[in-house]
Formats: structure tokens, C-alpha cells, sequence
């Protein structure tokens, strides 16, 4: 089986988890670290902005200063994410692109979060995956997937809803009506269906179902961010992921 | 840090797509300050600038199709764009100017 290295949940602010992803992206693609899993922990709630986003097409900017959540963007593309820390469950996995290879870009997505639907089903959720990049339900969507593509590694990282402040996310973010105009429904709650909503089970203990299944699919073993990467990480966040130039780069 | 959002604004979502967004000014009947934005997937993400490039400094009464094809033909092979297409972006332009007639 394929060795893999799982990194534990650790509480990281929102421009790390940016900064994290593409640094662990390189360092994979360079060959310097085995494929990696990373369970994601949240220092503070925050908007997170696909690559391709604009700024003011997506968030309710005054509103998002005057609750104080700050606005991050990542490196893939998608859709932006309303964050609270224990309110969500999400995951990067950092691989050389070599293991997706004869798939096209689409089918990459529902392969790299083929073990997730088993995990999910394994615990009573009638879970399944809507290509190109949803992780959905009976009840509604549970998540969403995103991928990057840098110096020969994919990052494919993935965000469950495990429990939603509604109210508050619809004072932050905008949600169009054309994004809801093929669902056929109007409100952006009703299309989510959070993982409490269909399980009592503690996010936590969520996740370490997932490990568990991950890793009887792979060679896993548990292993650390290095100091190197951790320098790495924090000189992209201080020059890069904490920017306006980043962060505004689709105004 | 934030600038005033140009005055045209369109979208258009694919049906099972992404939702592209875009937005400009005009000026002696052609398209400036062109920003497309969006949802959807691009690789390698500086296609993008191709794509906007394609909008920019064209005339704004073109017919839809043919503005489909001047961005397709601004896109480099080998270009993977997920969610949405040419024909859609080309449609979000449409839209934006129908809601100035």
C-alpha cells in the first residue's frame, strides 16, 4: 500500500491554513515529503475565497469588518466557505499527481474523496458524490472539494459543514440567486444539510472514523510539520496569504 | 484598497456548473476595466489573464458568438476550465448589457 503521512488536527490561524497548503503542495511535488493528509484546525472563523473570486461579488465587506471575520484566500478555485472553527471538518490531501494519472481533472475529485463517502456511509449517512465537487446527501450538501495543481503535486482539499451559524453567514457573504438558479431552491440554508443535522456523533469522533478508514486504504503513519516547512509556511503567509494584494487580487 | 465596482455587471451558471461573474466599464463602445470572477476551476490560474485579456478592448456590441469564440482563442491548450466555458463567460457579457438597454 501507498505510505502515507497523516498530520493531526492543530489549531492554525486562517492565513497559515492558506499558507500551509501551498507549502506542503511544493514540498510533496519536490519530492522532499510523502503523500500527506492534513486534518485542518481553525484558530478563528473566517471567509474563505476561491482563487477566482471577487472580493465584493462574495462578501458582505462592512458587515464581515464589523464582526471582525476576516477574509482569506485560498489557492484553488470554488466557491467562498463560511468558517466557524468547530463548525466545520476540513481536510487537504497533497499528493504527487503521478497517483492521479489517467484520470481526467474531473474524475481526480470524486477519486481523491472516495474514502470520505465510505467513511460517511459507514456511519449512517446516506452520502454520495455530485461531480465535479460536492459531497452531498438525502438531506442536502454536505461539503465541497477544491484542487490546485503546482510543480507536479495536486492539493486536494475538501470542507464538510458539521454545524451552521446560518444567521451569520448570511450577514457576510452574499449568495446570488443565479448560483441557486439550476437547484431550484431559494435559500442558501436549505441547500446544506451540516453532518449534525444527520448524525449525533461528535466532529471529533467524526474524524477519526475518517482516519480510520484512510488509513485502511493506505500505509499511514503520523508524522509533523517540519520546522523548515513551518519557516517556509510562515514567510508565504507574511508575504503572500496576509496581503490586500492577495487578498484583493479579484477586487 | 477596495475600488468602485465598474459599472457592468453579469453572471451566468452553467446548468450543474460554476457561476462566472463579470465586470466592466465602457468607453467609445468597447469594454475596460474588465474583471472576470467566479466559482469555477482554472488550470494553470494564469489562464485567466488570457481570458480577460480576450474582453478587454473589445467592442461592446459584438454578437455573443463571436465574442464565445475570440475568448476560446484566447485560452492556451492545454487549459483545463471546469464549471465554465467560453459560450457561458460570452453569455455573462450579454446579460450585463442587456440590463443597460
Amino acid at each position: 500500500m501507498e505510505p502515507w503521512v497523516l498530520l493531526p488536527l492543530e489549531p492554525a490561524t486562517p492565513v497559515m491554513n492558506m499558507a500551509l497548503d501551498e507549502e506542503l503542495t511544493l514540498r510533496v511535488g519536490a519530492g522532499d515529503r510523502p503523500p500527506t493528509i492534513r486534518f485542518w484546525g481553525w484558530s478563528a472563523g473566517c471567509i474563505v475565497l476561491g482563487r477566482f473570486q471577487s472580493v465584493r461579488n462574495e462578501v458582505q465587506i462592512e458587515r464581515a469588518a464589523e464582526l471582525n471575520v476576516e477574509i482569506v484566500r485560498r489557492i484553488s478555485g470554488g466557491g467562498a466557505m463560511f468558517i466557524e472553527p468547530e463548525g466545520a471538518i476540513t481536510y487537504s490531501l497533497y499528493a504527487p499527481a503521478a497517483i492521479a494519472q489517467g484520470l481526467s481533472f474531473a474524475e481526480s475529485y470524486a477519486f481523491f474523496d472516495s474514502w470520505v463517502i465510505a467513511a460517511l456511509r459507514s456511519l449512517g449517512i446516506d452520502a454520495w458524490y455530485a461531480p465535479l465537487n460536492d459531497i452531498t446527501s438525502t438531506n442536502g450538501k454536505i461539503g465541497g472539494a477544491a484542487q490546485a495543481r503546482r510543480g507536479g503535486a495536486i492539493l486536494h482539499h475538501t470542507t464538510m459543514a458539521y454545524q451552521m451559524n446560518v444567521p451569520l453567514m448570511t450577514q457576510v457573504l452574499r449568495i446570488g440567486q443565479e448560483k441557486l438558479s439550476d437547484k431550484g431552491i431559494r435559500s442558501a440554508d436549505k441547500r446544506v444539510a451540516p453532518l449534525l443535522q444527520q448524525t449525533s456523533l461528535p466532529r471529533e469522533t467524526i474524524i477519526q472514523h475518517m482516519i480510520a478508514e484512510f488509513a485502511d486504504r493506505t500505509d499511514l503513519r503520523t508524522g509533523t510539520v517540519t520546522a523548515e516547512e513551518m519557516a517556509g509556511a510562515e514567510e508565504r503567509a507574511r508575504d503572500r496569504f496576509a496581503t490586500d494584494d492577495w487578498r484583493y487580487i479579484l477586487p | 484598497m477596495i475600488e468602485p465596482a465598474p459599472g457592468f455587471h453579469g453572471e451566468y451558471k452553467m446548468p450543474g456548473g460554476k457561476l462566472v461573474q463579470v465586470d466592466f466599464n465602457i468607453e467609445n463602445g468597447r469594454l475596460c476595466d474588465v474583471e472576470v470572477s467566479g466559482d469555477f476551476f482554472l488550470y494553470p490560474e494564469e489562464a485567466l489573464a488570457g481570458i480577460v485579456s480576450a474582453l478587454d478592448g473589445s467592442a461592446a456590441d459584438l454578437e455573443t458568438g463571436v465574442r464565445a469564440g475570440m475568448i476560446a482563442a484566447a485560452i492556451p491548450a492545454g487549459t483545463e476550465w471546469l464549471g465554465s466555458s467560453p459560450d457561458g463567460l460570452a453569455l455573462a457579457v450579454e446579460r450585463a448589457l442587456q440590463v443597460h438597454d
